[in-house]
């Protein structure tokens, strides 16, 4: 299979580095750049499979490097932010990024989310698949029936289309405010309270251990993650 | 005004007879060759000049010297007062209304020259002092230069007095030697000072005092009062020259005012610019270290990722680095919290937020620190919303639970519990470790506390400042007590607001 092409668009030399010589190892085909003109060039005239995208560039905003992408590309980007940015996650998020990472992060933690983002945007063309299962948990969308440690568990039908978003995108980051649209509706006029009280009752549902959760992974400020299938 | 000299009434009669004498020896010059008629307008003119002296009684002498002089001198039948011709009353009658006439005009005109004369002189008085006071800064050097002019102007010993805090006045310029604070004088100036006017030496009010009491009225009232002790107390109480020592008063009151609103702005203008520098400096430093540490970070992580392919040793030399270099950048991100909390800078995003998330978070986040140590969370199910800013909260439990980690056996429970009390949660973070001293207890959360308990525990001692900065952000309070079972329990409070739903059953 030819390989995936990741461009990374980073200011930082030291940084870039280290990111060329783990893609490089498993196996992608890695275009840099430090400036937001050329990310943008680069990705018209030689379209890579995904694109990171470091928001603090000093050309020109990440933010509006991403939405210009978006004006004519679904390519999946992942944004790379600091930490207590989350305001920064979450405008990324809305204006079409897919995932993000907070620096330092792990190359593992990068790599797994690459995966991720590709699987979803590979599957964007095709059905969604109907089946979703992890070790604990098994979510079968065609028959809207959900089984927790092998037992199943009975939803309500806003519990169930909440869990039915965060499976739609397991493994990606879901903000409130998308889970908000999707599950309730574009004109609905549920509030943020709304979403937290149902993840709550969802995550009591699913979770053998609803303090420690292993399936629905919170992130503060930004918004849930469903645990990605192998 | 030397008693030698003459007053200007005396000279003014004088004037008087000098005129008619002039005008009789004229008359007399001319009689041979003029009509009468004629002689008559000499005096006429002579009359006509003492009225430009403006004063009554030497014109009225003039007019009737100059009339008898007339008659007898130059009417038939000469040497004689008698008026053989009626017409001559007349011509007195006339010749006194016009020189009253004129007299009037003159004394009118000369008064209006010394209104506007006087309206000059305090016009450029006041324009004096306000030059002055425009140049000067500070309440004292004002204070000092006011009461110094004032006291030239009106040759008076003049005291400028402010309230404290407690509103008292107290002297804060001129020379208190021979003032004596006693009850009378203080009542009349807090009197003075509250109500706004005038009062003292010579006026209606409270005038058994040594001197003149003026208040110094602002733009929104009084702001103090002037003590004036003029060496001729009686010439200041002239309106003319109370109303001057009002205006003083004022301008001296406005100066201040404007002094006062200078200073606030200079400060303010201060701590914008230090909080900026603090601002920028802080991003500056924060920014400065990310790369780095994601570097660290990132390539000993991706070292790791080779597996297999690199040596045990190797790997386990790479997860040291990667080890060390998170728990540097907790480290960092401590310390710039910290100086966020303490600068006032920490800036929170609230929404309404479920503590058993931020809870999993935080633990989600130690779990390398935490291991296969037992740690047991009960929340209740119907614990409500809370509005806080989960990331930055996150934080407390980062900081509590990984402290009960750090001071504890490995083994040894950590347990986490919340309920709600009156208008708030309260929640808690227990350790079975060996329990806080007193003194630890008391220090707990005071910057850079390390306890000297002598345990080899690494940290700067920020961990719980920042606990309590947060908390305390949120509206909250942190404590920490002994567990009768043994161990510390650190409690803290989340204010419950208007998202107090609690998550229960809705569809």
């Amino acid at each position: 299979m030819k390989r995936k092409r990741v461009l990374v668009v980073e200011d930082e030399a030291r940084i870039r580095r280290f990111l060329r010589s783990s893609l490089e190892d498993a196996d992608f085909r890695v275009e840099e750049t430090a400036l937001g003109q050329t990310a943008l060039s680069l990705a018209g005239s030689q379209p890579p499979d995904i694109v990171l995208l470091d928001l603090g560039l000093p050309d020109m905003d990440g933010l509006e490097v991403l939405k210009r992408i978006r004006e004519w590309s679904p390519v999946p980007v992942i944004i790379i932010s600091a930490r207590g940015q989350e305001a920064d996650k979450i405008a990324g998020l809305d204006a079409g990024a897919d995932d993000y990472l907070t620096k330092p992060f792990a190359v593992g933690e990068l790599l797994a989310r690459v995966r991720v983002a590709l699987r979803h945007a590979a599957r964007k063309g095709d059905e969604a698949p109907a089946l979703y299962e992890v070790t604990g948990l098994k979510v079968d969308l065609a028959l809207r029936r959900v089984w927790a440690a092998g037992a199943e568990v009975h939803l309500s039908p806003i519990q169930y289309k909440v869990l039915s978003v965060l499976v739609r995108n397991a493994g990606k980051v879901v903000t409130h405010k998308q889970l908000l649209r999707e599950a309730w509706g574009e004109d609905s006029e549920a509030g943020p309270e709304s979403v937290r009280i149902f993840v709550h009752q969802l995550r009591h549902k699913i979770e053998p251990n609803p303090v420690r959760p292993k399936f629905l992974k919170n992130e503060p400020g930004v918004g849930y993650r469903l645990l990605a299938e192998d | 005004m030397s008693d030698m000299a003459l007053s200007s009434t005396t000279k003014n009669y004088l004037w008087s007879l000098g005129a008619v004498a002039v005008a009789t020896a004229l008359s007399f010059g001319m009689y041979s060759r003029f009509e009468l008629s004629n002689i008559i307008m000499v005096f006429l003119l002579c009359v006509a000049f003492v009225a430009t002296l403006g004063e009554r009684g030497p014109v009225a002498l003039a007019s009737l010297l100059s009339v008898a002089i007339f008659d007898i001198c130059f009417v038939p039948p000469r040497g004689s007062f008698a008026v053989a011709d009626p017409q001559y009353a007349f011509t007195f009658a006339v010749m006194l209304v016009v020189a009253l006439l004129i007299s009037g005009m003159a004394l009118r005109l000369r008064r209006q020259a010394e209104t506007a004369k006087t309206l000059e002189r305090r016009t450029a008085a006041m324009h004096a002092l306000s030059r002055q006071l425009a140049s000067l800064r500070g309440v004292n050097t004002l204070l000092n230069a006011a009461t110094r002019y004032i006291g030239e102007v009106f040759d008076s010993e003049v005291l400028a007095l402010l309230p404290d805090e407690d509103g008292k006045l107290q002297v804060r310029a001129g020379k208190p030697e021979g003032f004596a604070p006693n009850e009378k004088e203080r009542s009349t100036a807090q009197w003075v000072y509250d109500l706004g006017q005038i009062a003292g030496k010579g006026t209606g009010t409270l005038p058994f005092v040594d001197a003149l009491y003026v208040p110094m009225l602002g733009s929104a009232g009084p702001i103090g009062a002037l003590r004036v002790k003029a060496a001729e107390p009686e010439r200041i109480l002239i309106p003319d020259q109370l109303r001057l020592l009002e205006s003083f008063s004022q301008q001296t009151a406005l100066a201040l005012e404007v002094d006062r609103l200078e200073e606030k702005s200079r400060k303010s203008e201060i701590e914008i610019e230090a909080e900026r520098m603090r601002s920028s400096l802080l991003s500056s430093v924060s920014h400065d270290l990310r790369t780095p540490l994601a570097t660290i970070v990132g390539s000993a992580s991706g070292i790791l990722e080779k597996g297999e392919t690199v040596g045990e040793s190797t790997r386990e030399l790479a997860q040291g680095i990667y080890d060390e270099g998170v728990a540097l950048e907790r480290l960092v991100h401590n310390l710039l919290q910290a100086t966020r909390i303490e600068a006032g800078a920490l800036k929170l995003n609230r929404e309404p937020c479920s503590i058993e998330e931020v809870l999993g978070a935080a633990l989600n986040r130690l779990d390398p620190v935490l291991g296969s140590r037992p740690v047991h969370a009960r929340l209740p199910e119907d614990l409500p919303l809370v509005s806080i800013d989960a990331a930055v909260y996150e934080q407390v439990f980062v900081n509590l639970i990984e402290n009960a980690a750090k001071y504890t056996p490995p083994d040894a429970a950590i347990e986490i519990a919340g309920s709600v009390q009156g208008g708030h949660v309260q929640l808690e973070v227990c350790d079975s470790g060996r329990g806080l001293t007193r003194d630890e207890i008391k220090n707990a959360f005071t910057r850079f506390y390390r306890s000297e308990s002598g345990e080899a525990v690494s940290g700067t001692g920020l961990g719980l400042t920042i606990c309590r900065g947060i908390v305390e952000a949120h509206g909250g309070k942190i404590w920490v007590e002994n567990r009768p079972e043994g161990g510390a329990a650190f409690r803290f409070t989340i204010p419950l607001g208007r998202t107090a739903a609690p998550p229960g059953e809705r569809a």
